[in-house]
């Protein structure tokens, strides 16, 4: 064979073989110049097998990058107890975490983006282990469970309702003294707002108070203790997980509800679809201990998620008086 | 020997009178056979200039925009896997048009052509477009925001106005085809 | 330079790169099709680069740097640059199924001599084009497929046999490279005439055979000819030559055409419109059916699909020629001998068929402009992260998708199909001419250029 060809072969040789080495060589390079364990997540929609893996295992104090793509929609992270947000994952492009995950625990991970019907199935768990491989701490028990309050018993639509909105502002300037299982925080999660009403209405104290200014003095006693920072969390993560089905104006209304059969699932008295925030049958028949139980527990054949893996203690009873706000001004 | 190339009823051409020797790329000037000869006569090219004309009046003449008032519209387009509800949608030039772009499944996106503006929504958290329909015609509008495999194909169609970029599209076609058949009627 | 074998040596080399490129992310990247390399170089940079430029400036041109026949021509030839003695080439059959007589390789059967296998693989691949389109696996699978059954006819049949009779681009990139402004043919037929040795046909110490089969000799149109330069290699009395021409030259000549070739026009102008409907229009559902391949509703979608390009779209045409033939008596019609008609070419049906080529190409054109230049920038990031996978080769990895020239789109639609419909209409008279019917005849034919056009404008711009 001429010199020439023997040139021009070796160098198709080198485009045939070199090429792939190359492209696959340079990919295994990246990830062994990473210096760290790598995970490569993919996100996919639910229908497609959510996150796979969904189930990490790893150790304190343990770097990992966590390589992220989607190969359909846009998807989102949230790993909230390790402090993770990535808040889009486009396809066809890879986001890469890097962690170490100082505590042992088990961390839920979760789609930030709605992606199909079933987004809301579309969570994780990373367990991370100790160093030495200890057990994992168990977590206490929510306030409903502590209190043995039952999420599904029927609820009976409050006996007396607002006329007008109540403002908590009209309500501070009343300038009443609250009674104690009004004001103290953990003796009023229980009580439904319809009730503290009652209380107040039949305290000879207020007698001479309309039945609005005593709702506004409910509406006080709610919002009081809210810091405006707080709202604004729970705004967010309310317009980020829960418009899609209770729609932004909370009426339950949302495109991704439609179809969902709601509390209808165990009573068939109740409306179709996801809860109407706005309603205040309901709503004030509703203490925030059993609205904080449905939140963390969600399901039941409902279609509405848990949202106890994701929300810290504080987020949970931020959103809760965001909900609050459908009903009562600030 | 196969026979191979496409070959017709029995032809047989002149020998072309073209350069011979090295040359190896060259114009083929010679004259053709009778039917491979291409050329017009005078009036051919009068008539085709006066088509040429028509057809670049019926396609850039200006024309007095007659139509409503300019007047607000909202509009709320809903964004599926893979399609836009309503897929086409009319205003009057110079509205000021509100886009109110609804997602109810995953996240979408909404790109107009020709205006070049874009928008994103998912369900829950709608977005909005607002601009003044100034340029008439139609423009498309696209999914901008990867939502699945036919997600390059979501397309929809705004038409501003009276649609006077088809209606001049469809006479200057009209007026080309008439003006060739007179141009080419006699050889 | 021309007459060199390293320039398009280096190209093919290149196409071949970009190819295997295109298998492995296709095999292994992202199932995302905008960020990987396979769905955006093949579907957007390459068909832009083939509609737009390569088949109406240089024809049949892309054939000769094709990837897919590379590896087949280089084992025939067993060698890369350097021509063997004589141009011999070898087949698997030389060696294995040497039968007394023959030259080695297998002739291509004579019933197989047309495109008409290329036509019904084009429409194949048109329906399972949303799929093919959308997933960079089927992509893949696809060329690889192609490449596969390029090498392995090319280990049995003579020269580039897939190339010729099997390919489903080569079918509409043969018929449509008539209108390009360049061809290849010889100088001076006298020439041809008057000796036998015919190395531009069976090949000599300088070069090879036409690999296509072509007989330069009697080479009148573009559509089986990649100026591949291999006939200026190797010809003798070096009667070939590259001419600049007027475009569509090929057409002028309305008689004796072919029904395959007609066919080819056909079936790529039904296919156009499909696309402009199910790809470009606004129903959702029908796009995902379309993909949805092997589902009932996707063998709906196909029948239709089908009888559309082969019953509806021809046989208004035919309807068109033949009330164009009632209407002034002439050619006088022939009822039956169809296929000895077919044998001498006699079809006035193939003969107007000459229209659909401006046409078709221009209708194209057009298509490929609606989706093109819109989605080009994935180019970008396609090429700095081919697989998807987080990489930035070249630094553009985050270029975002911006459409180009987004507001231009018609103005550059609408020219193009103007000038194809002059042309279309004005050969559509000459066809009436050189059959000696009077111009009335071509009127049908003309109506259905302009129905075609105004349709298209309808469907993008109404």
């Amino acid at each position: 064979m001429k010199r020439s060809d023997l040139f021009a072969l070796l160098i198709v040789l080198i485009v045939l073989l070199g090429l792939p080495a190359g492209l696959f060589g340079y990919q295994a390079l990246r990830t062994q110049a990473a210096g760290m364990r790598v995970i490569d997540i993919t996100a996919r929609k639910p229908e497609g097998g959510g996150f796979i893996p969904d189930h990490l295992e790893l150790r304190a104090g343990q770097p990992v990058r966590l390589r992220i793509s989607s190969p359909d929609v846009v998807h989102g992270l949230t790993i909230p107890g390790l402090g993770v947000n990535v808040d889009e994952i486009y396809p066809g492009k890879v986001v890469e975490v890097d962690l170490t995950p100082d505590k042992p625990g088990r961390y839920a991970f979760a789609c930030t983006r709605w992606c199909g019907i079933d987004h809301w199935r579309m969570r994780g768990v990373i367990e991370v282990l100790g160093a030495a491989g200890e057990a994992l701490p168990t977590e206490p028990p929510p306030l409903y469970q502590r209190l043995g309050i039952d999420l599904d018993a029927p609820t009976h639509p409050a006996h007396a309702t607002p006329a007008a909105q109540p403002s908590a502002k009209e309500g501070v300037a009343l300038n009443v003294a609250l009674p104690a299982e009004v004001t103290d925080a953990t003796q009023r999660r229980t009580l439904a707002p319809v009730d503290a009403f009652q209380r107040l209405r039949d305290d000879p104290a207020n007698a001479g108070l309309s039945d609005d200014d005593v709702w506004n003095l409910v509406a006080w006693a709610w919002l009081k203790d809210v810091k405006p920072n707080a709202l604004a969390r729970a705004e967010t993560l309310f317009a980020r997980d829960c418009a899609a089905c209770h729609g932004l104006d909370g009426k339950g209304g949302g495109p991704a509800g439609v179809g969902l059969p709601g509390m209808r699932k165990m009573d068939p008295t109740m409306p179709k679809g996801p809860a109407n925030f706005t309603d205040a049958g309901t709503m004030l028949a509703a203490s925030d201990v059993l609205l904080q139980g449905k939140l963390l527990r969600g399901g039941m054949g409902t279609g509405m998620p848990e949202f106890g893996s994701l929300y810290s203690d504080e987020e949970q009873w931020a959103m809760i008086a965001y909900l609050r706000t459908f009903l009562f001004r600030k | 020997m196969r026979e191979t190339s496409r070959q017709g009823t029995s032809r047989q051409e002149p020998a072309l009178s073209l350069p011979k020797g090295n040359r190896a790329i060259g114009t083929l000037n010679a004259a053709p056979a009778e039917h491979r000869r291409f050329s017009l006569r005078k009036a051919q090219w009068f008539a085709g200039g006066v088509t040429i004309a028509l057809v670049l009046a019926a396609l850039l003449a200006p024309l007095p925009v007659v139509g409503a008032p300019p007047q607000e519209q909202r509009i709320t387009i809903s964004a599926h896997t893979f399609a836009f509800e309503p897929g086409t949608v009319r205003v009057n030039r110079g509205d000021t048009v509100v886009i109110s772009l609804e997602s109810t499944d995953v996240v979408h996106g909404l790109y107009l052509d020709g205006y070049s503006i874009s928008t994103q929504a998912e369900p829950g958290r709608p977005g909005e477009l607002r601009f003044t329909a100034d340029r008439g015609g139609a423009f498309h509008f696209r999914c901008a925001v990867p939502c699945g495999n036919l997600h390059p194909f979501m397309i929809g169609k705004l038409i501003v106005g009276p649609n006077l970029t088809w209606l001049r599209a469809v006479a200057a076609s009209l007026i080309a085809t008439a003006g060739a058949l007179v141009v080419f009627w006699r050889t | 330079m021309l007459r060199g074998r390293w320039l398009q040596w280096g190209i093919t080399v290149f196409t071949l790169a970009v190819f295997l490129l295109v298998i492995v992310t296709g095999l292994f990247g992202t199932p995302a099709g905008n960020h990987n390399f396979g769905i955006v170089y093949v579907w957007l940079v390459w068909w832009a680069l083939l509609k737009l430029l390569l088949v109406p400036l240089m024809g049949r041109f892309w054939c000769s740097v094709c990837p897919i026949p590379a590896p087949g021509d280089w084992l025939q030839r067993r060698a890369i640059i350097t021509p063997r003695p004589g141009g011999k080439l070898y087949t698997v059959a030389t060696k294995l199924l040497r039968r007394p007589g023959s030259a080695g390789a297998r002739p291509w059967p004579k019933l197989l001599r047309n495109i008409w296998v290329q036509n019904l693989g084009f429409l194949s691949v048109a329906l399972f084009s949303a799929l093919i389109l959308t997933s960079p696996l089927a992509t893949a699978l696809i060329l690889l497929g192609f490449i596969l059954v390029s090498l392995l006819v090319s280990l049995f049949f003579e020269r580039r046999a897939f190339c010729r009779y099997l390919c489903p681009i080569g079918g509409f990139v043969g018929v449509y490279g008539q209108m390009a402004p360049v061809a290849v043919r010889v100088k001076d037929p006298a020439v041809c005439a008057s000796h036998t040795d015919k190395a531009c046909y069976v090949g000599s110490d300088a070069g090879y055979g036409c690999p296509y089969s072509n007989v330069l000799q009697k080479l009148e149109t573009n559509t089986t000819c990649s100026m591949c330069g291999e006939c200026l290699r190797t010809c003798n009395k070096d009667n070939i030559a590259f001419y600049v021409r007027m475009p569509g030259a090929d057409l002028l000549d309305t008689r004796g055409r072919r029904l395959d070739e007609a066919f080819n026009g056909l079936m790529m102008l039904g296919a156009a419109f499909i696309y402009s409907v199910v790809l470009i229009g606004p129903d959702g559902p029908l796009k995902v059916t379309a993909r949805a391949v092997g589902t009932p509703g996707w063998f709906i979608y196909a029948a239709a699909l089908l009888a559309f390009n082969l019953v509806a779209v021809p046989g208004l045409f035919w309807l068109c020629v033949r009330v164009g033939q009632a209407l002034t008596g002439k050619p006088k019609a022939v009822i039956g001998q169809f296929a000895a008609r077919n044998r001498k070419r006699e079809s006035l049906f193939a003969d107007y068929a000459t229209v659909l080529v401006p046409l078709g190409l221009a209708i194209w054109v057009a298509f490929t402009l609606s989706f093109t230049l819109t989605n080009l920038s994935y180019a970008w990031s396609a090429l700095s992260d081919p697989f998807g996978w987080g990489w930035n080769l070249f630094g553009t990895a985050s270029i975002a998708w911006t459409p180009y020239l987004s507001g231009m789109i018609p103005y550059l639609q609408v020219p193009v199909l103007l000038v194809g419909l002059i042309i279309a209409v004005a050969l559509g008279l000459r066809t009436a001419h050189q059959h000696q019917q009077p111009s009335v005849a071509a009127l049908p034919v003309s109506a259905f250029c302009a129905l075609a056009v105004v349709g298209l404008l309808t469907l993008y711009m109404a």
